[in-house]
């Protein structure tokens, strides 16, 4: 059963100890940065928001070229087409039937061909004869819905779905291709929301670390405006300043940039307060650091953190204001898009064509998602004892 | 010669929210050091030592007094007239894991001194005096591309110790710069300072709070209670033959030092805690917990008196 174990009293002797071995960092260690990536990629949910932003930038700044569309591009015969289009077969062409009686013959494969002319009109009747290829087609608008009459004069039902694979979102009132309009807004409201959070974190920064660096009465004065700033509706600034400035692209940047930097000078001049106390910076004082190496090379770079984390959050709300402004319609102009406008031009055909408030807006929730997540798991990762 | 001489040294901080109020960290203390030499400045904590050493290095504004260091009278120059002498007076500090920026690597931590006072032509020359400051510390120069984060609070304070030496300053000021370690690293820092000391002829105020780590190094031991210096003698004297109450308490709480404790009498055990530096007693500070007080000790102040030749003490008792 048992078996001998040997051992030479020499395996008992204590090893030689060398100084230096016991100061020897063993493990090998992950930098700042790498610690961060490592916990913010274990986190479902912010990696997924991350990958969901990578594909929103891809869609919106590579997709437009993708398309045989520009933005702008009208096809007056092509408004109103949804990307799933309830089709009659007369005889084994399909046609669609628009809302203000047009007729377009579709292909098969769910292209849309072209508007067939019109001959006559029998408002006795209400019937529309239109052309197609010699071929007289009769189109009866006494009952709702509008329907094609065969041989005999019954109304042919509309019996066949097809996807519009001519415009895979559909169309506009204006004969807009969406997918492209969506691409476009996408990457206007992104590019908006980018510079206005940028803009802002740059002021914020500025502001709460002069005024944390300060200190003392400046402080005071500099947080005091800060709190008369913001204790009337930030949103109510915004829509003031576009009132008072012509809509355009520029003016929206400057509307969201100038307002929003408050939350993140209070933000920075929380940490560098903090900060301001570390036994560091009295050690760059001491040693006889210039003020600004001071501000830029110790206390910024430790705030960082809860910066970037406020500035990822703050992304979100800057598209959702864009987009507030945009569908009051006191947003981007015209013919420029952006995710907001887009919301605002479906509104009055609701009712007839949902598709085309329904895909900008749930890239607007699609986007705040995305960032939402990605800030958070950011927090977490940048301060893990912050966990909420 | 005195390369610092500190005269009636006060720092007073506001109290928030209640005007007029002050907090009393520091109080009327004067002392000198003289080159070479290493001062040890001991008390509980909160009696305002590093107030203290911050006030001295200037991180504070003093409320009054006169820091005379080289013949020059620093607590009257602007922060942009220090900055020269900076390069001579520097300071290790307490904590060695706030101390150092954790998003810097040891190189650039090391090196910014040397930037900040225009020191070596290039940069790479500099790479070159904070490896030989590495090594001296004794580091080595691969350690220099890490991050502080990545180092024992032994060797942080090593690197703590490269940054304020690599200037060759004439003044180091340690503020308790061994009470965050470990016993058995201790004494490689306190080794390593004192080696310093030897080849560099440099000058010590080394704070600690409690008088068994000062012994050994230093020439000279202040006693601080609640702001003010209470003691103040040669270190063997003092140890020796502790003239104040509190000195006598602190020694009794060493316990490695029970054979003095037994000859001091037992009453010398302190009780009670330290008085608010807020709103302060009348007379001595002290008095609350001196097991000798007098019906004067609780009316003035009592002055700093020379009880035994180069022997200072303010207690009542030897006046
Ligand atoms: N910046 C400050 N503002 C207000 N009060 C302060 C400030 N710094 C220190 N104090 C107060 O001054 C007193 C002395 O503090 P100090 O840090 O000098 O003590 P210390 O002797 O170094 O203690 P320790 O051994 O814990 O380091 C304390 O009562 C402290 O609360
Ligand atoms: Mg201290």
């Amino acid at each position: 059963m048992s078996k001998e174990i040997i051992v030479s009293p020499a395996d008992w002797e204590p090893l030689d100890i060398e100084n230096d071995l016991r100061e020897k960092i063993w493990s090998t260690q992950r930098t700042f940065a790498e610690d961060v990536w490592f916990r913010f990629s274990h986190k479902k949910s912010a990696f997924a928001g991350l990958l969901i932003i990578l594909l929103l930038m891809l869609f919106a700044f590579v997709g437009p070229y993708l398309t045989p569309y520009s933005f702008d591009t009208q096809t007056l015969d092509f408004s109103n087409i949804p990307p799933l289009m309830e089709v009659t077969n007369v005889d084994d062409n399909l046609f669609y039937i628009t809302a203000n009686l047009k007729v377009i013959h579709v292909g098969n494969n769910g292209k849309l061909l072209a508007a067939l002319p019109k001959l006559k009109e029998d408002t006795a009747q209400k019937i529309i004869y239109y052309d197609f290829n010699g071929r007289e087609l009769p189109l009866s608008y006494q009952k709702k819905p509008a329907a094609i009459l065969n041989h005999e004069g019954k109304r042919l039902r509309r019996d066949n779905k097809v996807w519009n694979t001519s415009y895979w979102l559909g169309t506009d009132g204006l004969g807009r291709d969406l997918l492209t309009r969506l691409m476009y807004g996408t990457k206007i409201s992104l590019i908006v929301a980018l510079i206005a959070t940028f803009v802002n974190m740059t002021i914020g920064m500025i502001y709460g670390g002069i005024s944390a660096f300060a200190g003392g009465s400046v402080d005071t004065v500099m947080m005091r405006i800060v709190d008369i700033i913001s204790t009337v509706p930030l949103t109510l600034y915004v829509i003031l300043i576009m009132v008072i400035m012509t809509d355009g692209f520029l003016s929206i940047i400057i509307a969201l940039s100038s307002v929003y930097w408050v939350t993140m000078a209070r933000v920075v001049r929380g940490q560098i307060y903090s900060l301001k106390e570390n036994e560091f910076v009295y050690a760059a004082k001491t040693i006889g650091s210039s003020q600004s190496t001071i501000l830029f090379r110790h206390l910024l770079p430790n705030a960082m953190g809860p910066i970037l984390v406020t500035a990822t959050m703050m992304i979100p709300s800057a598209i959702f204001m864009e987009a507030f402004l945009g569908f009051i319609g006191i947003g981007i102009a015209a013919p420029m898009a952006s995710l907001g406008t887009m919301c605002n031009d479906s509104i009055q055909a609701l009712r007839s064509n949902p598709y085309q408030l329904f895909f900008p807006s749930l890239m607007i929730c699609i986007i705040m998602f995305a960032f939402n997540y990605v800030g958070d798991g950011l927090r977490d990762a940048l301060d893990p004892k912050l966990k909420k | 010669m005195k390369l610092l001489e500190v005269k009636n040294l006060i720092k007073h901080f506001p109290v928030k929210n209640h005007k007029g109020q002050v907090v009393h960290a520091v109080d009327d203390v004067s002392f000198h050091i003289n080159e070479g030499e290493t001062l040890g400045l001991v008390g509980e904590s909160g009696c305002g030592k590093s107030t203290c050493a911050r006030t001295i290095i200037r991180i504070y504004d003093p409320t009054g007094g006169e820091i005379i260091f080289d013949g020059q009278n620093l607590a009257t120059l602007s922060q942009r007239e220090l900055k020269p002498i900076r390069k001579n007076m520097q300071m290790i500090f307490q904590d060695p894991y706030t101390s150092l920026n954790g998003r810097m690597t040891v190189r650039d931590i090391i090196a910014e001194p040397l930037i900040a006072h225009k020191i070596g032509n290039s940069q790479k020359e500099r790479h070159e005096m904070v490896a030989q400051m590495l090594k001296q510390v004794g580091l080595n120069t691969e350690h220099g591309t890490r991050y502080a984060h990545e180092f024992s609070g032994g060797q942080r304070q090593r690197i703590g110790i490269a940054r304020a030496l690599i200037l060759k300053p004439k003044l180091v000021i340690c503020d308790e710069p061994i009470s965050a370690l470990d016993v058995s690293i201790q004494a490689q820092i306190i080794n390593l300072l004192t080696e310093f000391q030897q080849k560099e002829k440099l000058t010590y105020l080394f704070i600690a709070h409690d008088l068994s780590v000062v012994e050994y190094i230093s020439d000279h031991v202040g006693v601080m209670y609640l702001g003010k210096l209470v003691e103040l003698s040669e270190s063997k004297e003092l140890y020796k033959n502790p003239l104040h109450p509190y000195t006598q308490g602190l020694l009794a709480s060493i316990p490695a030092l029970d054979i003095h404790a037994g000859k001091i009498t037992d009453k010398a055990e302190m009780s009670g805690d330290l008085p608010s530096p807020i709103s302060l007693p009348s007379g001595c500070r002290f008095c609350g917990r001196c097991p000798y007080a007098k019906k004067i000790c609780a009316e003035a102040e009592p002055p700093m008196k020379e009880a035994a030749p180069g022997h200072m003490v303010a207690c009542y008792l030897y006046s």
